[in-house]
């Protein structure tokens, strides 16, 4: 029988650190609603004591080993609870390790299985060691059973081959680039401004002269009424402004720097791991079966700088409400001329170089401008009081924006399939390429609106697993109502040609 | 039940929902429809109670009312018959096929081998018309529950009897 393995001694300080974590709020409410009562808050010590018994106590009785063909973990003094983790269950061992973890020499490991959102198991903590050997133990048995047969006679240890590796410097521009979702912070800043938080601040600089309070507003009360607020103030919001950008993209390379420090992606077998963080170090594994789509993303700057972003929907699970789907990045960022080199070892079933890329039926192009104008048209129709005539102008450039933004669009729309996959790519400025192998179809469907049936067009969507709000979805529209249904047809038929497997 | 064993085979050829549909989503619509006229009812008597509108706005709220009760109940009648002609399903050997929709039309394949789990569930006024519905289950995002209403509750259990996984692969 193998024996039995206990965790780090030192591990009930992390369960209580974590207990404590989630007690904080309360402990607080507690201590101020006992502050007011005029009672002491010793009263809390011991609830604290009991805590540490209760974790030490956890932590004691927490037992794995390795049997043949399971991972089993027991736990508890009183009631004792023995989980079984069939090894083929066992998608994704994963670790984190904060500075404290790094401190001791220890490390939390969570073995996920597809079922529900939460790990299977939490090991908090164990040597860093043990990581490696349970990774050793779980995956040993693992290579026939992986869904790729050929590679059935490869040894049982490949060794790991390095796909990606970021320095500094690389990150820093990931950070420069990628700086999404602080436009809400620009946005919360700009209220705050508004309703006069930097007031002080702003009179202490310029004197009475300026006031900031409400300078948007101001603006538009002064172009209403016929005359522009004085330069100096639209140089100032202006500069403001920019000055407010660099600050963003600078928190945001700094953010990136901590968060990425030491990226690797390597890939080990059938398997990818991914290790970054410069304080709470992630390791991460993503088996190459559980990849459902991989997104390749571009901006302006990622052009620039000769870069992408590469993105891949992971799922695993058991039932269809309970898979954990997860978005996890396999590039923060990577030289566009590396790109190829990269999907082949994570695709290899794709031939990128052989896609031939189709474009969406160009009468789309009327289609979508005639929508654009008439929300461009609406959306000036509030102009008419304070532009009056100017409108037209208004209307004009907008429209010429419209016609230059459908044609791009349209010009950017594409879609192929390659012998074992389909692809599709959308955005002019913002650019995302989307891979979904057959294996991982789920559904796929035909839409038919109104205005398609007129033009008779149609739109193909195409179902993955694991896809998240943000994820760029497959679903390809104007398309010839026969190329269509041909695409369909291929599409629905690989998708029951094939079995799925998570 | 000789029928509703007919209804599910295989043999890739579309079929139409069973006829009692119809009436049953008449009269589901018709329930709706009294719901929200006995809430306009009342809307409308507040309004007349509390809020001083003109004598002729006063008027027009009876007639109002009535006619917009009137057009829902009339709009319930005539929709599910529309419905009825545009949904069908293809049943074959490697999954079920469905069509529905009258202005935003869809044709969703479902492969066999994407079907996690179904469901077949009735109401206690499926119940009465004798209906069940058909839920399948898949790992997908966007379609990971669809639902085919209206089929009779034998043929509901046949499609789920066929496209169920068979356990020739242990998936996950």
């Amino acid at each position: 029988m193998p024996s039995e393995n206990r965790l780090h001694p030192l591990s009930f300080l992390f369960h209580l650190g974590g207990q404590l974590q989630q007690l904080v709020i309360p402990f607080v409410l507690v201590l101020v609603g006992a502050g007011t009562a005029g009672v002491g808050s010793a009263w809390v010590v011991p609830f604290l004591v009991v805590y540490a018994l209760v974790a030490i106590l956890r932590c004691l009785s927490y037992r794995y080993r390795f049997d043949d063909s399971e991972l089993v973990i027991t736990t508890g003094f009183i009631f004792r609870n023995e989980r079984h983790v069939p090894y083929a269950r066992i998608h994704n061992i994963d670790a984190v390790q904060n500075i404290a973890h790094r401190a001791l020499k220890v490390v939390e490991v969570r073995v996920e299985t597809g079922g529900g959102d939460e790990p299977e198991a939490t090991l908090r903590v164990l040597p860093f060691g043990a990581l490696a050997e349970m990774r050793e133990r779980v995956f040993a048995g693992r290579t026939p059973a992986a869904a790729s047969a050929p590679d059935a006679a490869a040894p049982p240890r490949p060794e790991a081959r390095t796909l990606l590796e970021l320095r500094p410097r690389e990150l820093l521009l990931a950070g420069f680039i990628d700086s999404r979702g602080l436009v809400i912070i620009a946005g919360a800043f700009g209220l705050l401004w508004e309703f006069g938080l930097f007031d002080s601040a702003m009179d202490r600089i310029f004197g009475d002269a300026v006031n900031g309070r409400g300078l948007v507003r101001q603006f538009f009360r002064a172009v209403a009424g016929g005359g522009l607020p004085p330069l100096n103030r639209i140089l100032f919001a202006i500069a403001a402004f920019v000055v407010f950008l660099i600050v963003i993209r600078l928190l945001s390379m700094g953010w990136s720097f901590i968060r990425l420090h030491g990226f690797r992606l390597d890939r080990i077998g059938d398997d990818l791991r991914a290790e970054f963080g410069l304080f709470t170090r992630i390791m991460a594994t993503i088996p190459l079966t559980r990849i459902q789509t991989l997104t390749i993303r571009e901006g302006p700057l990622h052009r620039f700088f000769r870069t992408a972003s590469v993105r891949v929907d992971s799922a695993g699970g058991s039932g269809p409400r309970t898979a954990a789907a997860k978005r996890e990045s396999l590039a923060p960022i990577i030289r566009s001329s590396d790109v190829d080199r990269l999907l082949r070892e994570v695709l290899p079933e794709v031939d990128f170089a052989a896609i031939e890329w189709r474009p969406v039926d160009p009468r789309g192009f009327r289609r979508a401008l005639k929508a654009a104008l008439i929300f461009y048209t609406a959306l000036t129709v509030p102009f008419v009081l304070m532009l009056k005539w100017w409108t037209f102008a208004l209307l004009a450039a907008l429209a010429s924006w419209a016609y230059f933004d459908v044609k791009m669009h349209i010009k950017h729309l594409g879609w192929a399939t390659a012998d074992r996959a389909v692809l599709y790519r959308s955005g002019w400025l913002f650019r995302q390429l989307t891979v979904a192998r057959f294996t991982k179809i789920q559904i796929v469907t035909i839409g038919e609106s109104p205005f398609d049936r007129r033009h008779r067009m149609a739109s193909v969507h195409v179902d993955t697993a694991g896809a998240s709000d943000a994820s760029h979805r497959i679903r390809i529209p104007y398309l010839a109502r026969a190329t269509a249904d041909d695409l369909f047809r291929r599409l629905a038929g690989e998708a029951a040609r094939t079995s799925f497997r998570w | 039940m000789e029928a509703a064993l007919t209804s599910a085979v295989p043999d890739g050829t579309p079929r139409q929902l069973d006829p009692q549909f119809i009436a049953f989503q008449r009269v589901a619509g018709w329930i709706f429809t009294a719901f929200v006229a006995c809430g306009l009812f009342f809307a409308a008597i507040v309004v007349w109670l509390t809020a001083e509108l003109p004598k002729w706005g006063n008027l027009l709220l009876p007639p109002a009312w009535l006619a917009f009760s009137a057009g829902l109940a009339i709009f319930c009648y005539a929709w599910p018959m529309l419905e009825y002609r545009r949904t069908s399903y293809v049943l074959d050997d490697r999954g079920i096929e469905i069509r529905s929709g009258v202005l935003w039309r869809a044709v969703t394949n479902i492969p066999r081998s994407r079907v996690q789990h179904i469901d077949v569930s009735q109401g206690p006024l499926e119940r009465a018309y004798g209906l069940g519905r058909l839920v399948i289950y898949t790992a997908g995002t966007d379609h990971s529950r669809i639902e085919l209403p209206g089929l009779g509750y034998h043929v509901a259990f046949a499609l789920r009897n066929h496209l169920l996984p068979r356990g020739d692969d242990d998936a996950v």
